[in-house]
């Protein structure tokens, strides 16, 4: 994969598919680890152990019916090419937390890419999720969005309006720019 | 060959402008994981790959390869190309895939 807003896609759609009605996103950076984080908590289904020593192996994957595909397996192996890792936590009627780090100066580390467009595509194709994203740079300020506030604020207005729809993406970009400009080479700010 | 020959032959696209396009070509190398690139790339190659992020710039500059070529029409982020273009990189965009490219290269160039 290009960059790591495909994988992360790939991981909310498993959350989708372990019927969790709230996911959140944590993104994070630490420039004196040289470290990116990314965070996917969800409350889905979740694993047993056994179940979750299988998800990183792509053949375990297809052979059974669960629906986790490669996703897993693929963004463990990016996070591995930049010294990072993938580790996941779950228990079997909470949900699941899936972590994988990169070392941000690796030259194997994959861009962000875009972010905001993984996110409002969720939120379109899924309206009644709550859906949390988190981002922080360990220099100090953190931004945070989560379209249950969001709905709460448009009371009838729907959140899939193009216009909300719109200012989100916007507003999650600029975030980005804010937390990661300076830190992580591929942003333009 | 020159990449500014190559480049009007294949009908690339100049992200970057005027560039980078002086330089000679000696052949062809095709891959994604930046790291491998940065030690068997050869000076003076056309090189082919759909990372678009900075660090392309960097390990072109490393490696002397004489421009990157971005296949199937994959848009490049601006960091990339201003980079590039401080740099004196040509980057290049074609829609063709990269085997289509090579393919063109190989009648244009030879082995």
């Amino acid at each position: 994969m290009r960059d790591l807003s495909l994988h992360l896609m790939d991981i909310l759609q498993n959350s989708i598919a372990a019927k969790a009605s709230k996911i959140s996103v944590f993104i994070y950076t630490d420039t004196v680890q040289d470290e990116l984080r990314i965070v996917v908590e969800d409350n889905g289904m979740g694993m047993e152990p056994e179940q979750l020593d299988l998800v990183a192996d792509p053949f375990a994957t297809s052979r059974s019916s669960r629906e986790v595909g490669l996703g897993i397996p693929l963004f463990k192996a990016s996070a591995e090419r930049a010294s990072g890792c993938l580790t996941i936590e779950s228990m079997k009627g909470k949900g699941t937390i899936v972590t994988a780090t990169f070392k941000i100066s690796h030259i194997d580390r994959l861009p962000l890419g875009n972010v905001a467009e993984t996110m409002v595509h969720v939120i379109l194709s899924n309206p009644q999720l709550e859906v949390e994203l988190t981002l922080h740079d360990s220099r100090d300020g953190s931004f945070h969005f989560s379209s249950a506030y969001i709905n709460e604020m448009l009371g009838e207005v729907s959140i899939s309006d193009y216009e909300i729809i719109t200012w989100i993406r916007d507003y999650i970009d600029e975030g980005i720019k804010s937390n990661f400009g300076g830190v992580l080479n591929e942003i333009d700010y | 060959m020159k990449v500014k020959e190559f480049a009007e032959k294949l009908e690339l696209k100049r992200l970057t402008g005027e560039s980078g396009l002086d330089k000679e070509i000696t052949g062809v190398y095709a891959c994604d994981l930046l790291s491998w690139v940065m030690s068997h790339a050869v000076k003076g190659n056309i090189w082919i790959t759909v990372i678009t992020n900075i660090n392309i710039v960097a390990v072109a500059v490393l490696t002397e390869v004489s421009c990157i070529i971005v296949p199937e029409g994959l848009k490049v982020e601006n960091v990339t190309i201003k980079k590039a273009q401080q740099q004196g990189i040509a980057i290049l965009s074609s829609s063709m895939d990269t085997y289509g490219i090579c393919c063109r290269a190989y009648t244009l160039l030879g082995k």
